[in-house]
């Protein structure tokens, strides 16, 4: 090559380099977080609970203690990348709750701040300080507008009947009652059994906060009867929602997880001892695991019974005109739906719950449904995985097998618990070669691809 | 107490009262690192249990609570009860069946071996006074040497029938040791003491085989006298009676380490032999035996491998030239995988010079209270044998050593015994334990370590891993901000940290994998 042509060769070869980096493609385009309102919530919610603290006359230090708890979490929310402030997604939510407020004018005067969460869990809850948040984990199950509205009356109501406020408030003083405090200094200077004592008496407390809270919730649901009756949303959302929340824990958005479909290649097929069940010396012991009664356990409860909450319900309901399953936006809701599997997926890998984060994966990745996605996060899980076990910090990442979860989770987790680095950087590198065809034109699924291979080669 | 916390704890969550899967165990009275351990079924850890007092109840008794986990450390059971304050939990074990808890009244010098089924119900127990001379001897040797480490064993599961506990006793004048057998099937114990023939025994557990439990009994016909005669001792499990004894002085002086049930069912007793002419205080040891025992006695066959001759020529040159150093062998046990081979996995010690007891004797006039020899702890080892015990391969695992003074008179006493002291005695080998996976295609050797490396500078967990026949290492830097820690195994290839907060009365448990 001669000195005049190398110039020219360098641009050209730059050129197409950039040129082909441009050409990849996204596998996903993630919803966009509003930083500026973050931050006006963040300035509400502060303001909000230095107003109140502000206002304090009595037990001033206590009631101090709990508002900044309460404000903490209200913070952690709001600072991370759990709480969801993106245009499209949050527009639709305060459409919906513009349509609950219009038809209920006394909830006009309420600062309120409803927000979706990125949280897995099927959730929604009210802080008691005009936070309100509806989980994506509740999100991806809910069948229509309707029952979003429910979700969405129901928290409200906890705010409008001022639940929280109340439970502090009686919470404050019973630990201020002079009975209390007497229990308490005799406690501090006994010697003996104070232990059995003192946890006697939280018993005893919790007992009573539980019933308490239980009530709320009844007085909730009938408040978001009233709030819902008048939007022209169907009301017998609110009979499905319940349902749906009474066995939502064996609920799946995809079909469950089939690790042996997932992880079988030809170069590299599937091995049964990952998956195989250890013999478990206690099975006996699984039916008595609480040190609780019974009656103990039922009164610890935050909430009835949903069959007890649809009963309470079901006559007025009844009397209603059907109203509308959705008002606002079914493609979007339906959308959003989709969109929020996605979200909280990411957010497991952000918050470093990497055998979530792999089972959400794999349920995206057998639904067929964006498996771009599915596969990059997949490879980018699996050697995070890698490297946290040859750091020893693989504990740390992951879940361990637990009754309650899933069957198809706990047999992932299993699977994990059992493979080792040379296992999971081969399983890894021939996952990605299955998919390379599909995947070389994505960014970042080369780098993956790389990692693994750089793995792999070391066995 | 200070009235935030109390005020945030019942305003928020009530953890430890509500929670019952928590892996976290909180309000902790008072905890001893002894009382928590794993519970296995031959080498495969099932659960764990944590045994604390949890509350004072008056100036003589404790509240205790026994809590029973799975392998994942869900929480299983809980038990509560009140006893005195000077009760501790000394071990535990699990015979695929029944787990039975062993647990010690120093006050009342009472041995108490409770038996739980496995729905977690008290099924019976088992008591044993001791007369003061037992306690004094126990504090002497068992109960001394019951470290956190838990580097001394005495009970020993024998599956779906009972336990076999091995302790040592005294009778009279005579020190010696007793064998129970609790059986887990009905309330039916016996129990074994040998007193006749010598003025002190000492009897090691080796196993369990085809009704019989084997035993290397070594008999001294004196306090002084450092040339005990080694024998083989087999009890019927049935009865208590004993089958056999056989001297180990035969060819060679063979002096048993361990036993293995290898080759499909056949019991294997191993450890290292002399020539008969042998001065077994200073000669190094020919190399290492394995007898074929059968439940009748009978010496089915013996195999003997020479340092020379057998491992001499599957060392690399750099270990060959470490040989020396790495002094004789102690072979802690002896795994076969599934493709037949057998891996023996060893650790060395060697007696050396001790300037603190040369010092010492100089000073006393030679009525120095310590040896001039100590003892050093040296490399892991690792061999591969096929099916007929021929060696196939080895390799020596560098660790840093330790060493261990010796009382005064041990310059005499056989290097095999002491080794066995080492390991006995001073809990002074590295050796944790051997894992094998449920269909042996792979085990895991874990070992304990301590590195001055730039970035670290403390103890180490190590293993050494054989899967599907490649051998892997590794290891854990165990050191943290938690106030104390130790290792316990956890399921095959894992560990588990235990983590006490002294300041915070919490203990944290996390599992880390070895790769």
């Amino acid at each position: 090559m001669t000195t005049a042509i190398k110039p020219i060769f360098f641009l050209i070869s730059t050129l197409l380099y950039f040129s082909s980096f441009s050409q990849l493609k996204t596998v996903y385009d993630f919803q966009k977080d509003d930083s500026v309102l973050k931050k006006a919530y963040y300035g509400q919610a502060l303001e909000n609970k230095n107003k109140l603290i502000s206002s304090l006359k009595e037990y001033k230090k206590d009631y101090q203690e709990i508002y900044n708890a309460r404000f903490k979490e209200v913070a952690d929310l709001l600072q991370s990348s759990r709480s969801v402030t993106d245009q499209q997604a949050h527009n639709y939510l305060q459409a919906v709750l513009k349509k609950i407020v219009e038809a209920n004018p006394e909830l006009k005067a309420k600062e309120v701040r409803l927000i979706f969460s990125r949280d897995w869990w099927p959730n929604a809850y009210s802080m008691g300080e005009g936070t309100l948040t509806v989980n994506a984990g509740l999100m991806v199950f809910l069948d229509n507008e309707a029952e979003l509205v429910y979700v969405i009356c129901h928290e409200l109501s906890h705010y409008y009947l001022e639940h929280s406020d109340r439970a502090i408030k009686k919470n404050v003083e019973t630990y201020n009652s002079p009975a209390f405090q007497e229990e308490l200094k005799r406690l501090s200077k006994q010697e003996y059994g104070a232990n059995k004592q003192l946890e006697a008496m939280l018993k005893k407390f919790a007992f009573s906060s539980r019933q308490h809270s239980r009530e709320n919730e009844s007085e909730a649901d009938m408040q978001a009867f009233i709030f819902m009756k008048k939007t022209g949303y169907d009301c017998n959302a609110i009979t499905t929602c319940l349902q749906l929340l009474d066995s939502i824990d064996e609920k799946f958005l995809y079909k469950p997880v089939d690790v042996e479909q997932a992880f079988n290649f030809s170069a590299y097929p599937f091995k049964k001892k990952w998956i195989q069940k250890e013999s478990s010396i206690f099975s006996a012991m699984k039916n008595d695991e609480s040190p609780l009664t019974k009656k103990e356990k039922d009164s610890l409860k935050t909430h009835p019974d949903c069959s007890i909450r649809i009963a309470k319900l079901k006559d007025q309901i009844s009397k209603e005109n059907v109203g509308k399953k959705f008002i606002v936006d079914e493609t979007l809701f339906q959308k959003l739906k989709k969109d929020f599997f996605i979200e909280l997926t990411e957010e497991q890998f952000d918050r470093k719950n990497m055998s979530r984060n792999l089972y959400y994966s794999l349920q995206i990745l057998q639904s067929g449904e964006n498996t771009p996605f599915a596969v990059l996060s997949i490879a980018r899980c699996l050697n995070y995985i890698y490297d946290s076990q040859k750091d020893h910090q693989v504990g740390t990442v992951t879940d361990k097998e637990t009754r309650g979860y899933p069957e198809d989770y706990n047999l992932l987790l299993r699977m994990l618990d059992k493979l080792r680095l040379e296992e999971i950087a081969n399983l890894n590198y021939n996952f990605c070669i299955k998919y390379e065809g599909q995947l070389s034109l994505y960014k970042g699924f080369n780098e993956e691809l790389q990692k693994a291979r750089k793995n792999k080669s070391l066995y | 107490m200070k009235k935030p916390f109390f005020l945030i704890l019942i305003t928020t969550v009530l953890g430890v009262i509500i929670s019952n899967a928590q892996s976290q165990i909180d309000n902790i009275y008072k905890i001893n690192f002894k009382n928590s351990d794993a519970i296995k079924e031959g080498t495969e850890v099932k659960g764990y249990y944590f045994f604390y007092a949890s509350d004072k109840v008056d100036k003589d008794n404790y509240e205790y609570t026994l809590r029973i986990s799975d392998d994942n450390l869900n929480v299983l059971k809980d038990v509560k009860f009140v006893d005195s304050k000077h009760v501790s939990l000394l071990e535990s074990s699990f015979n695929g069946t029944d787990l039975i808890f062993l647990f010690y009244n120093s006050d009342e010098k009472t041995f108490d071996y409770q038996v739980y089924g496995a729905d977690g119900k008290k099924k019976f127990s088992y008591n044993r006074q001791l007369s003061n001379k037992e306690k004094r001897y126990l504090a002497q040797t068992y109960l001394l040497i019951n470290d956190d480490e838990n580097s001394y064993k005495g009970l020993y599961p024998v599956e779906g029938l009972g336990f076999i506990s091995n302790m040592p006793s005294r009778e009279d004048r005579d020190y010696t040791f007793q064998v129970d057998f609790f059986s887990t099937e009905k309330k039916k114990q016996w129990t074994y003491i040998p007193t006749e023939g010598a003025k002190k025994f000492v009897g090691e557990y080796l196993g369990y085989s085809n009704g019989v439990v084997y035993f290397e009994v070594l008999k001294y016909g004196g306090a002084f006298d450092h040339k005990p005669e080694s024998t083989i001792l087999g009890l019927s499990l049935e009865t208590g009676k004993q089958v056999f004894e056989i001297e180990t002085d035969a060819k060679y002086r063979f002096y048993p380490a361990s036993m293995s049930v290898l080759n499909g069912g056949k019991a294997y007793i191993y450890g290292e032999y002399f020539d008969l002419n042998d001065n077994i205080a200073k000669d190094k040891s020919k190399g290492f035996g394995f007898w074929n025992v059968d439940e009748k006695g009978k010496i089915v066959s013996e195999k003997y491998c020479s340092w020379d001759l057998e491992l001499g020529k599957h060392l690399n040159v750099n270990s060959k030239g470490k040989i020396d150093d790495f002094g004789f062998m102690y072979l802690h046990n002896m795994v076969q995988t599934s493709d037949g081979n057998i891996y023996a996995i060893g650790e060395g010690y060697k007696k050396v010079a001790s300037a603190l007891g040369i010092a010492s004797k100089v000073l006393s006039g030679g009525r120095g209270g310590i040896s001039t020899v100590k003892i050093k702890v040296t490399d892991m080892i690792l061999i591969k044998f096929d099916q007929g015990f021929n060696v196939k391969d080895a390799t020596i695992y560098d660790k840093n050593s330790n060493t261990y003074e010796l009382q005064s008179g041990y310059e005499f006493v056989s290097t095999p015994l002491i080794g066995k002291m080492v390991k006995y005695y001073y809990g002074g080998f590295d050796y944790a334990y051997t894992q094998t996976n449920k269909d042996f295609s792979s085990f895991t050797v874990c070992y304990s370590d301590y590195v001055k490396e730039k970035g670290y500078k403390g103890a180490t967990f190590n293993s050494i891993s054989c899967n599907d026949g490649k051998i892997t290492t590794d290891k854990i830097n165990t050191k943290s901000d938690a106030t104390r820690s130790i290792v316990l195994p956890g399921k095959q290839g894992q560990v588990l940290l235990l983590d006490y907060y002294k300041k915070d009365k919490k203990l944290v448990p996390h599992f880390e994998k070895l790769n």
